[in-house]
């Protein structure tokens, strides 16, 4: 693979981020390439959710360096824009907005934010809501849907900005198992069609399968990084291998 | 079972669940015989006044005196403008939200039949006689006293009378308000009947984006339409609703930005909010009202130019303000209702604080609350009854006005004249309520 010639995306370069007296960052460095898939997996209360609501400053980083497409994030409320703009989240609960249709839900963002008519946002929801296997609830509420389904629109909903990253913040936690799958697949495609994605998971399989690299974080520190052939295989730190113990031995 | 009729099969179905829910047991079918007995008094006892014991003649020659009191008689166009564009929004709206027709045109013909009856017009006259008396004082010195006696002369019977007033084609005693309430209400059901049809309007965002500028602007266009008409000539209802009106919107959007203005990340905009609120909300509206009337001049230019609006604008102003501290608690505990992960999604998506707020965050806060703030506006609607201590002539005042006027012939009918001024309070307070059912019921449909 040639993935080090590409681009480089994301950089954090000693990220802290601080909640009170609790450090859930602990100087975290770490660089995304464009077009690489990399999964993040590790303890609760690890920071590998904080990881990602730091890059598109959900939480705002209290120290080091966060180097988005070659700018740097700052409290300029320009940045904040851009980078709302140029990636796109998936929540663990969903959030989709419950009170407008499925449809609207998909095209609120690009009508408001990137001032796309109306048909074309329509059009483009729809395309979107094909390509993650439900064109037909475009007209039902949010609460109409299965958990699956309600997470594959708020892929949709995140796609339909055309970002530059995907992030993917426990994505199948909150499914009922049958769910799980409809959903991964999605992810799946979206890796293939080669989205730059970062996913906070429990899904080993998806690891192991999708993932380019993968990522060990602990006590808010990145103590591991490595292909995910290798991550798997051969574990170099205790903490990883006792992790890696626990959960693929249950 | 062989050949029933529809009608015959759910007269049998109702008995059966009367059987099985209001006499399973003996306790039960004495508890419901008794219920019935009780409501049966109540009836009887409710149309035994309303229509054989009640002197409804005074309210009959003064209903004009209770919607607009004073008000200059060719001027009356320019409420009835508004009352048609209100009822035409009205029906549209309601029309293409699919909104039921029947039971409101029967709730609203038995009114209509109900103040056909209560009109009584053409029997009710004033006779008025010239009197002349001799009175004899203490010290035996005899002075002759002379006035006008007024009796109110009628059948108080009510069939003949309504009967009358139909056959007259609805002409007496205010042939052209009738005439025009009867146009009112045509504009009213022959509008929702057919927007009912326009199916295809519904998710038209142009039409639908007409239909809520048209509500925005509905209230202005009340109160433009009243330049020319000094402030000063309205009276009774007409004035309740525009206080009403004024008061409910501006308290409305004044409220919501206290709210939103609680949940800032400035220390100082939070600060000032909660203090404005809890310092408005801590006196009655009562004072507040008392206060704006005897504001002085000397409190410097602001003073001065309070004190220099007309009465019936401090009083809106008032009611603003006063308004808007409630209702801003209202927003917040709907504020805080919406979860955190609604912030995030439209903050991810990228929209800005202001687009988060308008297309996310407020209208589910405020669907939320709908219930606590149509209790709001009803409470604001029926505090109108206060402007009666300041002396400016609302419903109440105008009906203790028509009592005092006309004492001599008002005898046994206080009872009565109030009756009426509740009535004029619970229509709109009845009609609010059910706005408020309707848009809960509607807006429900997305929420899980």
């Amino acid at each position: 693979m040639a993935k080090e010639n590409r681009r480089e995306l994301v950089r954090l370069e000693g990220v802290v981020k601080r909640f009170g007296d609790f450090t859930a960052l602990n100087s975290v460095d770490i660089s995304v390439q464009e077009g690489e898939v990399v999964v993040i997996i590790g303890p609760s209360g690890s920071g590998k959710s904080t990881l990602l609501r730091t890059i598109n400053q959900l939480e705002q980083h209290d120290e080091g360096r966060i180097v988005f497409d070659g700018m740097e994030l700052t409290d300029d409320s320009r940045t904040l824009a851009k980078i709302r703009m140029e990636t796109g989240m998936v929540f663990q609960q969903f959030n989709l907005f419950p009170h407008v249709t499925v449809l609207r839900n998909i095209t609120l963002a690009p009508q408001k934010v990137r001032h796309m008519p109306q048909h074309e946002a329509e059009e483009l929801a729809l395309q979107l809501l094909t390509r993650v296997g439900i064109p037909e609830q475009a007209d039902k509420f949010p609460g109409q849907l299965s958990g699956g389904q309600q997470q594959r629109v708020a892929i949709a909903r995140a796609l339909a900005m055309n970002p530059k990253l995907m992030m993917f913040d426990e994505p199948t936690s909150a499914l009922d198992p049958e769910m799980i799958n409809e959903v991964l697949r999605a992810m799946g495609e979206l890796a293939a069609s080669g989205m730059t994605m970062l996913c906070v998971t429990h899904e080993m399989g998806f690891a192991r399968n999708v993932a380019d690299r993968v990522v060990f974080m602990d006590e808010g520190e990145i103590v591991e990084i490595g292909t995910s052939d290798d991550f798997f295989q051969n574990p170099r730190e205790a903490r990883t291998k006792l992790f890696l113990d626990q959960i693929l031995t249950h | 079972m062989t050949s029933m009729t529809v009608q015959q099969a759910a007269l049998s179905h109702r008995l059966a669940w009367a059987r099985a829910n209001l006499f399973n047991t003996r306790a039960n079918a004495a508890l419901s015989i008794v219920a019935l007995l009780v409501s049966a008094l109540v009836v009887y006892l409710l149309l035994r006044f309303v229509l054989f014991q009640a002197n409804w003649g005074l309210v009959a020659i003064n209903w004009r005196l209770f919607f607009i009191g004073s008000y200059p008689a060719d001027e009356t166009f320019r409420i009835w403008i508004t009352v048609f564009v209100a009822a035409g929004l009205v029906a549209v709206t309601y029309g293409l939200w699919g909104g039921r027709l029947r039971p409101y045109m029967v709730a609203l013909g038995v009114v209509a039949v109900l103040m056909l009856t209560l009109g009584l017009g053409a029997e009710w006259r004033i006779e008025e006689q010239r009197f002349t008396e001799e009175v004899r004082s203490e010290s035996g010195e005899t002075t002759t006293v002379s006035g006008t006696e007024r009796t109110l002369v009628g059948d108080r019977g009510w069939a003949p009378s309504w009967l009358y007033a139909v056959s007259l084609g609805l002409a007496v005693p205010f042939g052209t308000t009738w005439v025009l309430l009867a146009a009112a209400f045509a504009v009213l059901m022959v509008g929702a009947w057919a927007s009912r049809r326009l199916t295809r309007w519904r998710r038209n965002p142009i039409v639908l984006q007409a239909l809520g500028a048209a509500w925005v602007l509905i209230i202005p266009l009340a109160v433009v339409l009243q330049i020319g008409v000094s402030s000063t000539h309205w009276e009774s209802a007409f004035l309740d609703l525009m206080v009403f009106a004024v008061g409910g919107v501006f308290s409305f959007l004044v409220g919501l930005l206290l709210a939103l203005g609680r949940t800032s990340p400035y220390r100082a905009v939070r600060i000032s909010c909660v203090t404005y609120i809890e310092i408005v909300r801590a006196a009655p509206l009562l004072v507040w009202l008392l206060l704006a009337t005897f504001v002085k001049d000397e409190f410097g230019p602001i003073g001065s130019a309070f004190s220099s609006i007309d009465i019936v604008f401090r009083v809106m102003i008032v009611f603003s303000f006063f308004g808007a501290a409630y209702i801003a608690e209202v927003v917040r505990g709907g504020l805080q209702s919406i979860p955190r992960g609604q912030h995030e999604a439209a903050e991810a998506i990228g929209l800005s604080a202001a687009q988060k707020y308008a297309f996310i965050i407020l209208p589910q806060a405020i669907s939320a609350v709908i219930p606590a703030l149509i209790g709001r506006f009803i409470a604001l609607w029926k505090d109108t009854a206060l402007l009666a201590a300041i002396s400016v002539v609302n419903t109440l005042e105008k009906a203790k006005k028509v009592l005092g006027g006309q004492t001599d012939i008002a005898e046994g009918a206080f009872f009565e004249i109030y009756v009426v001024v509740g009535l004029i309070y619970w229509v709109v307070s009845y009609l609010l309520s059910r706005m408020g059912g309707e848009a809960e019921k509607r807006l429900r449909v997305g929420v899980r």
